[in-house]
């Protein structure tokens, strides 16, 4: 406590010190002008309030009390009532309530039920706008309980603005100048000064009298004047304020031109977001080509290109046998294995078994009986399902290896074609690998090597 | 805050009941526990009759526990925020933290049966039903937390905790009366904060367990809030007709001002939108995803007979004590208050028993069409008759507490603050 009254004691000083230095040069004082308002400074608050409730028996209505907090019953002395803020802010909350609730139903909701007509009146009004209807969630277009947090929000932030600007209005604010901080004690009101300042502008206003009466109730009196004109304000500020004033509104004449005006340049873009990218566009020029365009016809449908003469990349085949599994119109028996990406060896076979279980076995089974996840899924589900053929029935053990290789690439029945997504050498791994499947399902015990037989038998 | 040795004047004014309430508490526990032995003889004929007197018991005693733990909070919070305009009404308050063993007592009508098994409580709480249970793949799910066991320790934990903080803070509010140390003003702060937090939980989980678990197939995680908020408006309202009727029988007549009344006011208010909001949270949430787990608790509330005190509750929860209540007017016109606070009370007596009674009919239930069981003449009966057997006890209970200690701290040291304080 002593401290910090230390404090506020030391700061008091080197502000007093600071403020006091203007005074010898100003000639403000030298100069008073008309009578603004009589300024009395009071001790205490106490004071303050009774001397306020003495102005206002005296019959003055255009006064105010000026202290650094708000003092208790100091309402009343003044004779001010009760402020009619609440009510304006209650009406601004109800403007924003309806609101909230009127935009979400026009925007939303045409088929008003039983406020179509008022929908309807509406409409008529703002031309034939029926709504957005979005479906949300299954709800009605216009749904109460969807619509209440909207509206909260609208009451709330009009009950808000309309607060402050009500406030300010009823305030009178804002209020760049005025000539009571002429005075320099009432500086201390926002410190330790309690002031009441009594208009020249009030009716019943006679200097004389408010002396006498403001004397009387304890005050220290002090006359305040309106600063003659010529001291008022420096005409240079005048000029700069006007140019820039001037200036401010040339941005605003700039955006109002290009709102109406016409132009070929493109917008000032600010934001790319990747608009701009260097690739070409439709109707783009490419001097690259003879006819100049950027955009190249399909393959085959061009001049460049005409029909038949183009083949796409990859899809050249002039082994017939190894990318079709057919010699001329017949299946062939025989794996293509002069070719270099097919080998004949365990490791080809290991690589068909892969693919085979990636692809085939979902529907064929691991074992190729035909018993895959999907079937037996499918059997769960039931309905019209078709089991997926056993690869190692006397009917397509008896197919040529050309046939297996034709039914992968090309699918049969329900069974759909592979040829897209397996690799032509991937396709004859598979083909020898449901061969091997088909020779293990139906081998004997003097199949195996003697010691897997032995092995087995020891199991 | 420094100086305690305040130099307020009670000579002239009464600050306490005295004598005379053994007067007035004898008849109200007498008629209370007349009341209470009706209802359950009433009850004991046989098993529906006896599951309705369980089920209009609840709605009576989560209504007068609410009060109680409004009470709580009430204490709790001015001590935690140091509030200066409350010390005048804090011991009216105080005095009712007194209920709080009354209500652990008065919980054994529901939990003795629970633990003899009785088939009614079946009725009442499905999740004691073991058959259902072990056939119930949601409720075999929620048997860790929903079980008889483990529901007792809980209701004895909340009301060991509950008893311990009532009785800590109105025995330190009252010895500071003869002290008039400011320490003790300081120890209450200091406990407050972890009082609040007990307070938060036990109440929620109460909330749950009492309330909640009646459906034991929905869930509603803002559910304790939701009874919460019940629960201090109630007391607000209670707190208000408490302070009208003691200055109606000449006690604290310059102690209580209008300005008191006014915030008793504001905060009742304040719980009457607070209640309208978390209501509204919890019903946008489920109408909005519409989800079936969630969405039967809704739907019995919105066929009738139910949904007649659903709407009741809209309007008579929320809209006109909202534009009643606004105002200032009504807030500092105490007989006007009283009005909007009786009101207010009957209304949160009203979310109670639309929180305990509507349930489905059993039978005719499906997932997709849910019917809601109706409301028989006996169940009124029932709930009237322990609404007048609990409020019996409850009041008598706290004027008998009345008869000791001043109604108001009188060396509590911001009790010139709150004397002097003004609403702007």
């Amino acid at each position: 406590m002593c401290r910090s009254r230390h404090w506020e004691r030391l700061v008091d000083n080197t502000a007093g010190a600071i403020l006091e230095r203007p005074r010898e040069h100003s000639s403000v004082r030298a100069a008073p002008g008309v009578l603004h308002a009589l300024l009395a400074e009071f001790n205490s608050p106490g004071e303050l309030r009774d001397a306020a409730g003495k102005v206002r028996d005296a019959g003055f209505k255009r006064f105010d009390a000026h202290s650094p907090f708000p003092i208790h019953g100091i309402d009343s002395a003044m004779g001010i009532r009760r402020s009619m803020l609440p009510i304006v802010i209650f009406c601004g909350g109800l403007t924003g309530c309806l609101t909230g609730l009127f935009l979400q139903w026009w925007t939303n909701a045409s088929d008003a039920g039983v406020f179509q007509w008022a929908l309807d009146l509406v409409t008529h009004w703002f031309q034939a706008f029926l709504g957005y209807q979005y479906l949300i969630s299954g709800k009605p277009y216009f749904s109460l309980p969807a619509n209440i947090p909207v509206i909260f929000e609208l009451t709330i932030l009009f009950s808000a603005i309309t607060a402050v600007l009500a406030m300010l209005m009823s305030n009178n604010l804002p209020l760049f100048y005025n000539p009571l901080f002429n005075s320099r004690r009432f500086r201390r009101a926002t410190d330790d000064g309690y002031f009441i300042s009594v208009l020249a502008t009030d009716p019943k206003f006679d200097a004389a009298r408010v002396r006498e009466l403001l004397t009387g109730a304890g005050g220290d009196v002090e006359d305040v004047f309106e600063l003659p004109s010529a001291a008022r304000f420096p005409k240079v500020i005048h000029r700069v304020g006007l140019t820039v004033t001037m200036l401010a509104l040339v941005p605003l004449a700039v955006i109002l031109m290009a709102r109406y005006g016409k132009s070929p340049d493109p917008r000032i873009h600010i934001i790319q977001d990747m608009d701009n990218q260097p690739k070409f566009r439709a109707q783009h020029a490419d001097l690259a080509f003879s006819d100049g365009r950027a955009m190249r016809g399909p393959v085959g449908l061009s001049a460049d290109h005409p029909l038949g003469l183009t083949v796409a990349r990859g899809e050249l085949h002039e082994d017939s046998l190894y990318n079709t599994g057919l010699v001329g119109k017949v299946f062939a028996e025989t794996i293509p294995f002069y070719r270099p990406e097919l080998t004949a060896d365990e490791h080809f076979v290991r690589r068909g078994q892969q693919r085979f279980n990636i692809y085939c076995a979902p529907c064929h089974g691991r074992d190729g009986a035909g018993a895959g996840m999907v079937n037996e899924h499918a059997l769960t589900i039931g309905g019209g399902w078709v089991q997926a053929a056993d690869l190692a029935d006397d009917e397509r053990r008896s197919r040529p290896v050309g046939y297996i290789f034709h039914t992968i690439t090309n699918g049969i029945r329900t069974m759909p074609a592979y040829g897209d997504q397996i690799p032509v050498a991937d396709r004859w791994a598979i083909v020898a690998y449901v061969r091997a499947l088909q020779r293990a399902r139906h081998a004997s015990a003097a199949d195996l090597n003697p010691d897997d037989l032995a092995n087995l038998r020891n199991r | 805050m420094a100086d305690t040795n305040n130099a307020v004047d009670f000579s002239n004014e009464r600050v306490t009941l005295g004598d005379n309430a053994p007067r007035i508490a004898t008849p109200a526990l007498v008629v209370g526990a007349l009341f209470i032995v009706l209802s359950l003889a009433l009850g004991i004929r046989g098993k529906a009759t006896f599951a309705t007197f369980l089920r209009a018991y609840l709605v009576n005693y989560c209504f007068f526990l609410s009060l109680s733990l409004g009470a709580m909070f009430f204490v709790l919070i001015q001590h935690l925020t140091r509030a200066g305009w409350s010390v005048t009404v804090r011991r009216i308050a105080e005095n009712f933290l007194a209920t709080l063993p009354l209500m652990g007592v008065l919980a054994l009508p529901i939990v003795v049966p629970m633990l003899l098994g009785v088939s009614a409580i079946h009725d009442l709480y499905e999740w004691t039903n073991a058959v259902l249970v072990r056939h119930d793949p949601v409720l075999s799910g929620k048997a860790v937390y929903l079980n008889v066991p483990f529901f007792t320790i809980r209701m004895i934990a909340y009301f060991a905790l509950w008893c311990w903080i009532g009785h800590y803070f109105y025995k330190s509010s009252v010895a500071q009366d003869q002290s008039g140390s400011a320490e003790a003003t300081a120890r209450m702060q200091r406990l407050s904060a972890p009082a609040m937090i007990v307070f938060a939980f036990t109440l929620t989980f109460a909330a749950f367990d009492l309330i909640m678990s009646l459906d034991p197939h929905w869930f509603s995680t803002i559910f304790g809030v939701y009874y919460y908020a019940g629960s201090t408006l109630g007391f607000f309202c209670v707190l208000a007709i408490a302070m009208y009727l003691l200055q109606g029988a000449g006690l604290l007549s310059r102690t209580i001002t209008t300005e008191h009344y006014h915030d008793v006011g504001k905060l009742a208010f304040a719980f009457t939108v607070f209640w309208a909001y978390i209501a509204y949270s919890q019903y946008m949430l489920i109408w909005y995803a519409s989800i079936p787990e969630e969405v039967p608790w809704f739907d019995v509330r919105q066929q009738q007979p139910w949904v007649a005190i659903s709407l009741v509750l809209l309007f008579g929860h929320f809209m006109i004590p909202f534009v009643a209540l606004i105002s200032r007017v009504p807030k500092r016109r105490p007989t006007a208050l009283i009005l909007g606070a009786i009101w207010l009370l009957l209304m949160h007596w009203f979310d109670l028993f639309w929180l305990v009674f509507p349930r489905a009919a059993h039978g005719e239930a499906s997932e997709s069409n849910i019917v809601a069981q109706g409301l028989a003449t006996g169940e009124i009966v029932q709930c009237v008759l322990s609404l007048i057997g609990i409020g019996g006890l409850f009041v008598g209970v706290v004027i008998l507490r009345m008869r000791g200690a001043a109604l108001v701290p009188q060396r509590d040291p911001r009790l010139d603050e709150s004397l002097a304080f003004e609403n702007f």
